[in-house]
């Protein structure tokens, strides 16, 4: 085989390369190169010739003339030595006796060629593909003419320039395809994308749109579908073409060649399904699967699932067709991403709306309207939940667009003028208030919402802000009925806060008469247009309540119209506007005495807080009227008392008087007379008070009012409550020092003055300080002697303290008395 | 004590309590008056119609039957308008039910502004 070298050029890449460029070999017969090989055996007046193209393995004739077979191995080559030299033609003129070719199969069997001359294909970029040759079964020793040769050299160069045409024309329409197939592609894509967009959130229509998509792209693919990820299986969640029937169907991850592709997450071309190693085998002949292309759809780091295209015949798809699925997974990806967002978004609107429907607070979304000049005096509704509704008391459906004056004449222009300022400054309002025409209370807020239009929303708290109203009545009861001092007084002020608290148009206070008979009802509280029932009434006249209350229990009528005890006749409580009524006992020592009356004119239910809240009326009225009572009666006993006392003390001062008719010195009888008299008016003063405390000032008022004029004495000093006993003290001490200042000191002489100062001073022992200072009279002078009883009061000082300080000055007495304050002021226990 | 100042203005004494009484009567003299005593108001509206003499009544308001001494003030006004009256009390009185130009004074007694009032209606 050492003669069969062939050169080395044969194997040569870059000319194997150059070869396939031109992608001509095993293409049909072409008559540009048939006609070439013609013109080649007339020239060259030989029976063949051949367009000899020299691969790595055989050769190949795109033309040839009687030669049987298209191509042969290299060994029978003749031509690969023609490569050898690319600028001269090969002539061999006996192939037997030619080292290179005597051992050639063609030389030594059929077809027993003898002569050859071969003019290389040299290419513009210096390759040589193979020849033009021509053959003869005929030694030809002569070989060619040299007319004859350079003729053969020229219609190789033909031959290259149809191969160079040939190629540029092939590019040219490649190009071309691959521009149409591009194009394809995007409006496919295009397409794709486009029905994804419209279907919302439509999963499976986002699905089939991106089958649809792929096969639109990929032309060789004759079904097609997308195999979601669920578990441990893939489901064909959306099928085109050939496999539309399958829809629904279930391959397991592990072992499917879907499921190889979602395992890895990579593109994955199956050539053929006969061979493949992962798909199932026992559905390839039920899908009709031939080849595959298959992509996985991403979604982030995960695998939602796989789009599969496929064909009948094996090897229908490319790389490229790989490419372009890769476009579509990514559009399922968006289009996936895109529909569970969509879905999600309409889920969470959902559960908005059901939240507002199933909202135990109303909710109200309104709209401000503007007159001309922009002021807004009254607001829109938008919409309205349920709970507005059944809060209002008003059919929710009804609502929408009517404005809210509208929907609730009357209202109070708070609600206007809030939610104007809500949205004025885009503050949130809070708010409590009752709309007066429902007799509801609302809590809740109002707020901005954007332009003109805002939200509120509340509950109702119509129970909790009327028993904080009781409750405050309550309070308030117990304050006036502390500081009123008559029966009258009281009934009339529980009148009017139960009126008020309760609404209701009528309350009044009744004493009963008789064997309940009859109730004379004092001046009561009425709601405007409501006339008073004041005055006397007999219970039979309407109906049979009398015997209810006789039992002591309270008459609770929630509409005299349906009531057993008043439906027979309800005329006569219908004639003084009684719709409803509550008469609850008032007890004085365990019997039933009076009544606390509430009327409303209309029908109405009295709920048991308020029924509670009028007993609690009731027993505070008790309390209060009993303590009245007990106050009058003191009272008169005080008086009696005092006024007993006084005469008595007028009896001892008669009696006194005539013990000393028969002493001839007055003075003293009239000195004993005075003190009693002094003392009598420390009484006086005390019994403003019940004698449990008197106001200082005016016990010195009053003991030296007796003495002398007061505009003789200056008073300076706080006024405070003090004990009995040192408003007696105080009192006989001024009267002896008055009577002093009358017989010798300041108030002997005319324009004489006494100032009465007092302070009190703080520290370990708290005492009261009390300053004598008299002023305008003679100098004066420290009594002779012992000093009678008055000396001796004087200096006993304030309650007994001894602590008496006397300066007699050349301006007049100077006294100072000092005594614990907690002796002289009144003790709180 | 009467023929002792014949010509003295004569006082009109009128007050249920004997030892009381004693006192009354007293002040008057002290003020240099005739005493004249009456022990209940039918008394001393009979002597009063039988002494137009008598320009001064002095009594007690503080008598049996609680309201019989302003009773008898009153009807003294009532009836014989120029007499002056001075009455005593153990109870405050509103100055609206006093009658006109009478003085109230307190119990126990005064005596200084006593004699001073009857020596002034005397007078």
């Amino acid at each position: 085989m050492a003669s069969q070298r062939l050169p080395s050029l044969v194997e040569d890449d870059a000319r194997l390369d150059a070869l396939a460029s031109y992608a001509i070999l095993d293409t049909p017969a072409e008559r540009g190169f048939d006609d070439i090989v013609l013109l080649a055996c007339q020239l060259c007046q030989v029976p063949v010739s051949l367009v000899s193209l020299v691969a790595d393995d055989r050769q190949w004739f795109k033309a040839r003339v009687n030669f049987p077979s298209c191509g042969t191995d290299l060994n029978s080559s003749v031509c690969a030595h023609a490569l050898a030299q690319p600028d001269e033609v090969l002539v061999i003129p006996d192939l037997t006796a030619d080292p290179r070719t005597r051992a050639n199969p063609l030389v030594t069997g059929d077809p027993f060629i003898r002569f050859y001359a071969g003019a290389p294909l040299v290419m513009p970029d210096g390759h040589v593909l193979g020849s033009l040759c021509v053959i003869d079964k005929a030694v030809r020793p002569a070989g060619l003419t040299e007319a004859q040769a350079e003729n053969l050299k020229a219609l190789a160069r033909q031959v290259v320039t149809q191969l160079e045409l040939r190629r540029a024309v092939m590019t040219r329409d490649q190009a071309r395809g691959e521009e149409q197939r591009a194009y394809q592609v995007r409006e496919a894509l295009r397409d794709a994308q486009a029905r994804i967009a419209a279907t919302g959130d439509d999963l499976d229509a986002v699905l089939q749109a991106v089958v649809a998509g792929a096969i639109q792209a990929v032309p060789t693919a004759e079904g097609g579908v997308i195999e979601l990820l669920d578990g441990d299986r893939l489901e064909y969640r959306a099928v085109r073409g050939t496999l539309a029937p399958h829809l629904g169907l279930r391959v397991p991850l592990a072992t499917s060649s879907a499921g190889y592709c979602a395992r890895t997450g990579l593109p994955y071309l199956m050539a053929d399904a006969a061979s493949d190693p992962h798909v199932r085998r026992d559905l390839v002949a039920g899908l009709g699967l031939g080849s595959a292309i298959l992509a996985p759809i991403p979604h982030g780091d995960a695998v939602l699932g796989v789009l599969k295209l496929q064909a009948a015949r094996p090897g229908a798809f490319t790389r490229g067709d790989l490419d372009i699925l890769g476009l579509f997974t990514s559009a399922a990806t968006a289009g996936l991403t895109e529909a569970t967002a969509r879905a999600d978004a309409r889920a969470k609107d959902v559960y908005w709306r059901g939240l507002f429907d199933r909202l135990s607070e109303g909710f109200v979304v309104g709209e401000v309207i503007r007159d001309a000049a922009g002021h807004v005096a009254d607001w829109r509704y938008v919409e309205v939940n349920p709970a507005w509704g059944e809060l209002i008391g008003i059919d929710p459906s009804t609502v929408a667009g009517r404005t809210v004056r509208e929907v609730i004449p009357d209202i109070e222009n708070e609600w206007v003028s809030e939610v104007a300022d809500v949205v004025a400054t885009g503050r949130t309002a809070n708010f409590t208030r009752r709309i007066g025409t429902l007799g509801r209370w609302y809590e809740g807020r109002a707020f901005a919402l954007d332009g003109d239009r805002f939200g509120i929303i509340f509950l109702e708290v119509t129970a909790r802000v009327e028993a904080d109203a009781r409750r405050l009545a309550l309070l308030s009861l117990g304050d006036r009925l502390r500081d009123l001092a008559t029966v009258g007084e009281m009934t009339r002020a529980a009148a009017e806060i139960v009126g008020r608290t309760l609404g209701a148009t009528r309350a009044g206070f009744g004493r009963i008469e008789g064997d309940v008979e009859a109730i004379e009802v004092e001046p009561d509280w009425t709601a405007p247009g409501i006339p008073s029932i004041a005055g006397r009434h007999r219970f039979d006249d309407y109906g049979d309540i009398r015997a209810h209350l006789r039992r002591g229990d309270a008459l609770v009528i929630d509409d005299v119209a349906t009531d057993p005890r008043t439906r027979d006749d309800p005329g006569p409580m219908r004639a003084i506007d009684v719709g409803a009524l509550v008469n609850m006992p008032v007890r004085e020592r365990g019997r039933t005495v009076a009544v606390f009356i509430v009327h409303d004119v209309q029908a109405r239910i009295w709920t048991p807080e308020e029924l509670s809240f009028l007993r609690n009326v009731a027993d505070r009225l008790e309390v209060g009227v009993a303590r009245v009572r007990a106050e009058e009666l003191q009272a008169v006993l005080n008086t009696e008392l005092a006024h007993r006392l006084k005469n008595t003390l007028a009896v001892v001062q008669s009696i006194a008087t005539q013990t000393l008719r028969g002493v001839t010195e007055r003075e003293p009888v009239d000195a004993f007379e005075r003190r009693v008299l002094a003392l009598s008016r420390a009484h006086d003063v005390l019994m403003q008070k019940s004698w449990a405390a008197a106001r200082m000032q005016a016990v010195m008022e009053s003991v030296l009012g007796m003495q002398a004029d007061l505009d003789r004495f200056a008073f300076d000093g706080p006024d405070m409550d003090i004990s009995p006993q040192a408003a007696l003290s105080l009192t006989l001490l001024l009267h002896e020092l008055a009577t002093n200042a009358l017989k010798y000191g300041s108030l002997s002489a005319n324009s004489g003055q006494v100032r009465v100062a007092w302070r009190t001073e703080d520290g370990t022992a708290p005492a009261l300080v009390l300053d004598w200072t008299e002023t305008g009279g003679p100098a004066a002078a420290a009594p002779t002697g012992r000093g009678g009883f008055g000396s001796k009061l004087i200096r006993m000082g304030l309650v007994g303290t001894r602590k008496a300080d006397l300066r007699y000055a050349s301006t007049g007495l100077r006294a100072e008395f000092r005594a614990p304050l907690t002796d002289i002021q009144i003790q709180v226990h | 004590m009467t023929e002792l100042h014949p010509n003295h203005a004569i006082v009109l004494v009128v007050e249920d309590d004997p030892i009381l009484m004693l006192s009354l009567v007293d002040f008057v003299e002290n003020a240099g008056c005739e005493a004249i005593e009456a022990t209940t108001v039918a008394d001393a509206i009979r002597i009063l119609e039988t002494r137009p003499d008598i320009r001064t009544v002095f009594t007690d308001l503080d008598m049996r039957g609680s309201t019989a001494g302003m009773a008898l003030a009153l009807s003294i006004r009532d009836r014989w308008p120029p007499i002056e009256l001075l009455m005593v009390s153990s109870q405050p009185w509103d100055a609206a039910q006093i009658p006109a130009r009478g003085v109230v004074f307190g119990k126990p007694f005064d005596r200084r502004r006593i004699v001073a009032a009857i020596q002034r209606f005397a007078a």
